[in-house]
């Protein structure tokens, strides 16, 4: 028997790690769930995104989504705790979610096995590009240090093509975001690490004046060391803005993920996301 | 005669003389309406002149000052107050000028009473970006220039130089259809203008009645003068309410404070929560002073006497956290609907009004002052509100921006862009952009028979607007807009949203659906319940 790897990554769905990273680096995924009426489905096991955004269309009550269980968790970091001595295990905010809680959870059950739960307070890419940080790390000191310097640094703005899903999650506060209103907007929403709150920075009317506006603001945030473009069915639009990105950002790889159908449950389709990790 | 000087106009002369016009006009203010010119249904001309005179008169009522200077001022400032519409503003500009003229003086003689007509005719001219020649402004220029030739006469009088100023309104009435395009082809004259005809022989008719002298043949008393001196003795008071939130709020003390400025006073409350009701002809004042305890809430200002007036506070507005800019929004807006989206868009406060309903300078001061917010961006959301608005900045300490938008689109695009982390300027920049990007149709029923802009056009038929500007005429809905957004260009916008008026039914919201989506499917469309009244359709092209 091989000596034990010194240590795991394990992320949940919701990172939208590209499958290329996850066999690259051996990334442990847990999915999230998402249900239309009593059905369940495993993010990106039991249904693709394509298949998703299907049954969004026709479905006449919108889907939920839940957290994976400690359970769940707990036989994953069992089944780890065989060939490596430790692991650091990488959720979406628990502000937004209650995964970390889970995984939490799920670690306590299993004893001799160091688990480094990291509430990364963002969602989508920068929770790859945090598994890859870690990943390339020599030790789990050293990832848990890397990862957790970043954490603050995380930022996603996110386009969404109409209120109506964020509203239906109840991920933004109307007030604050003044879109207390019938009309359809296209809010340009941020995520960072110190806002409780989901954040609306700015709302617009069309899509075609949205997408510079949401360039702009993340120019005004630059330097960073990573960034991605993130989509919902709207591949074209997510490699536009990335090619245009690539123009002036030399030396940034600035790779496209698709939006996993948990989060596309709150987003809607059509949804684009800048997504980046501050320098 | 007996003396060398005539009589010269004193206090009393003068507030009957505008108690005349008030009620000549009253009388005639329909045939103004009927004046406008335009086919759209804002003939409110003559509405708006009568309530601004109605304002400039309301506080001459009670005054016994025996100084023509006196009652020039209350003119002036009542009138300033109560501007409606473009041609109220420019009456009060003319009442201004003519108290600037008269300043200090206890009676004026023909000289000076000419000198004084024409001088409120360059303070009107001095109050317009752009004067245009054919309007009010040039009738009350003929009336001025008409008196004072009047003036010059060896036995000039009292009655003679305000009948030659009427002459002289008169003529040049006449004339304004060879001044103005417009005019000319839709066969009538301007309504302004006629309105100041008419303020002008209500005082004639005033004056030749005082001047009669028993040795001439008795004048027939004008019906008019006599309704004009029995106005209610209460006068035009405001139904005003609202809510102080404060601490340790004293009610007596509030109470014995407000009783002075009104009647039907109604103080009651708790320390942290007083509610408030009185009748008065000054809620500016009113609002002033309790503001000074406490945070106003729930401000509503009833017009009792005219049209009625709604000043509604947003629902929220007690429970929305503060705007990191400290900036306040106030728009115009009427309709059910579309006051529901430009609240939930984050307006602090509504002034009900807009095309056949303009709202008076002091309803958007209410407005303003009511906004928990030292700096304002008021929205007037219609051509004939915005000088109106601009007048409130002069009216207020707070710091006002006037954001230029002309119709119900503008309106919307400028909120949408408003962003409660940037400043007052930041916000009134980028408003005023995404405000001009946006193009509006609307479409209407001709209320008239006229030609316009080339087309003829029958009362009944399907007119549409492109901004403001009469382009198409047709039979039905769908038509007219296809012809709109044809001529717009369709390729070069992505994003059409109706706003449903109140005149439209489901079929027809539905037809004009169907129709812009098969011939225009490169546009998403969006309907919006506006509510609004004359439009069955407004919509926003973007």
């Amino acid at each position: 028997m091989a000596a034990k790897r010194p240590f795991a990554v394990v992320t949940d769905s919701t990172a939208d790690l590209p499958d290329e990273w996850r066999d690259r680096y051996g990334i442990e995924v847990v999915p999230l769930k998402v249900l239309f009426g009593s059905e369940t489905f495993r993010d990106r096991i039991d249904i693709t995104d394509d298949e998703f955004f299907r049954r969004l269309a026709t479905a006449t009550k919108l889907p939920t989504t839940s957290a994976p269980s400690p359970g769940e968790f707990a036989e994953v970091f069992t089944r780890l705790a065989k060939d490596h001595s430790g692991c650091i295990s990488i959720h979406i905010g628990a502000r937004l979610s209650a995964t970390a809680e889970a995984a939490r959870v799920g670690a306590q059950s299993v004893e001799g096995f160091k688990v480094n739960v990291i509430d990364s307070k963002t969602v989508t890419m920068p929770l790859a590009f945090l598994c890859r940080v870690a990943a390339e790390c020599a030790t789990l000191e050293e990832a848990s240090a890397a990862v957790e310097e970043r954490v603050s640094k995380c930022r996603v703005l996110a386009l969404l093509d109409t209120l109506k899903y964020i509203e239906m999650g109840g991920r933004v506060s109307r007030a604050q975001a003044m879109i207390g209103t019938m009309l359809d907007l296209k809010p340009l929403l941020l995520v960072t690490p110190d806002s409780p709150d989901v954040k609306s920075v700015d709302r617009v009317r069309t899509r075609s004046r949205a997408i510079p506006r949401m360039v702009e603001y993340f120019s005004a945030d630059l330097p960073v060391e990573h960034v991605a473009v993130v989509h919902a069915q709207a591949p074209d639009e997510a490699e536009t803005i990335a090619a245009n990105l690539r123009k002036t950002l030399r030396g940034l790889e600035i790779p496209i993920g698709s939006i996993g159908c948990v989060l596309a449950t709150h987003t809607g389709p059509k949804a684009l996301g800048l997504v980046y990790i501050k320098k | 005669m007996a003396s060398n000087s005539p009589p010269g106009v004193d206090g009393p002369l003068f507030k009957r003389a505008l108690l005349g016009s008030l009620s000549w006009l009253a009388a005639n203010h329909e045939e103004a309406n009927r004046l406008n010119v335009f086919p759209v249904p804002d003939g409110d001309t003559g509405t708006n002149m009568l309530l601004t005179l109605q304002s400039a008169v309301e506080d001459i009522k009670d005054s016994n000052a025996a100084e023509v200077s006196k009652i020039a001022k209350l003119a002036s400032h009542g009138s300033l107050m109560g501007a409606r519409g473009n041609s109220g503003v420019i009456l009060s500009q003319i009442f201004r000028g003519f108290a600037r003229a008269v300043e200090g003086k206890s009676s004026l003689t023909p000289r000076e009473l000419a000198a004084a007509f024409e001088e409120a005719a360059n303070a009107a001219y001095r109050a317009v970006n752009k004067p245009t020649e054919g309007t009010i402004l040039t009738v009350a220029r003929e009336a001025g220039r008409a008196a004072t030739a009047a003036a010059s006469e060896p036995d000039a009088s009292v009655p003679s130089v305000i009948a030659a100023a009427t002459q002289g309104a008169r003529a040049a009435v006449l004339k304004t259809p060879s001044q103005l395009n417009i005019l000319r082809e839709a066969g009538v004259v301007d309504a302004g203008g006629f309105g100041l005809q008419i303020i002008l022989e209500g005082m004639l008719k005033t004056v030749e009645e005082v001047d009669a002298m028993p040795d001439r043949p008795a004048a027939a008393r004008p019906q008019a003068a006599q309704a004009a001196l029995e106005l209610p003795e209460g006068g035009w008071g405001y139904c005003t309410e609202f809510l102080i939130e404060g601490t340790k709020l004293d009610t007596e003390a509030i109470r014995n404070q407000i009783e002075a400025l009104g009647n039907s006073v109604m103080v009651v409350g708790e320390p942290e929560l007083v509610k408030v009701h009185v009748h008065t002809d000054d809620p500016t004042r009113v609002i002033a002073l309790a503001g000074r305890y406490g945070k106003l809430l729930k401000l509503n200002v009833g017009d009792m006497s005219t049209q009625h007036r709604r000043i509604l506070e947003s629902e929220a507005a007690g429970a929305k956290p503060p705007r990191p800019n400290g900036v306040g929004l106030v728009a115009v807006v009427a309709g059910s609907g579309l006051v529901e989206i430009f609240q939930g868009l984050g307006v602090d406060v509504i002034v009900e009004g807009g095309q056949t309903m303009n709202p008076s300078t002091q309803d958007m001061l209410i407005a303003i002052e009511s906004v928990p917010y030292d700096e304002v961006i008021l929205l007037p959301n219609n051509r004939n509100v915005i000088l109106a608005a601009k007048q409130v900045a002069s009216l207020t300490k707070k710091k006002v921006h006037v954001l230029e938008t002309h119709s119900v689109p503008e309106g919307v695009a400028a909120v949408v862009a408003f962003r409660p982390d940037r400043s007052g300027a930041a916000n009134v920049a980028a408003m005023k952009d995404e405000a001009e990007r946006v193009q509006t149709i609307e479409v209407t029923h001709a209320v008239r028979d006229t030609r316009s802009n080339g087309l003829r056009v029958k009362k009944g038929d399907v007119i549409g607007l492109i901004n403001e500007k009469l382009e198409f005429a047709g039979r039905d809905y769908a038509e007219v807009v296809n012809k709109a957004l044809g001529k717009l260009g369709p390729d070069s916008y992505e994003l059409v949203t109706v706003y449903r008026g109140a005149g439209a039914s489901e079929d027809e919201l539905e037809n004009l659906q169907t129709a812009i989506r098969s011939n225009f499917p490169g546009l998403e469309v969006e309907v919006q319940q506006g509510g609004q009244q004359h439009y069955p359709f407004i919509l926003s092209v973007e």
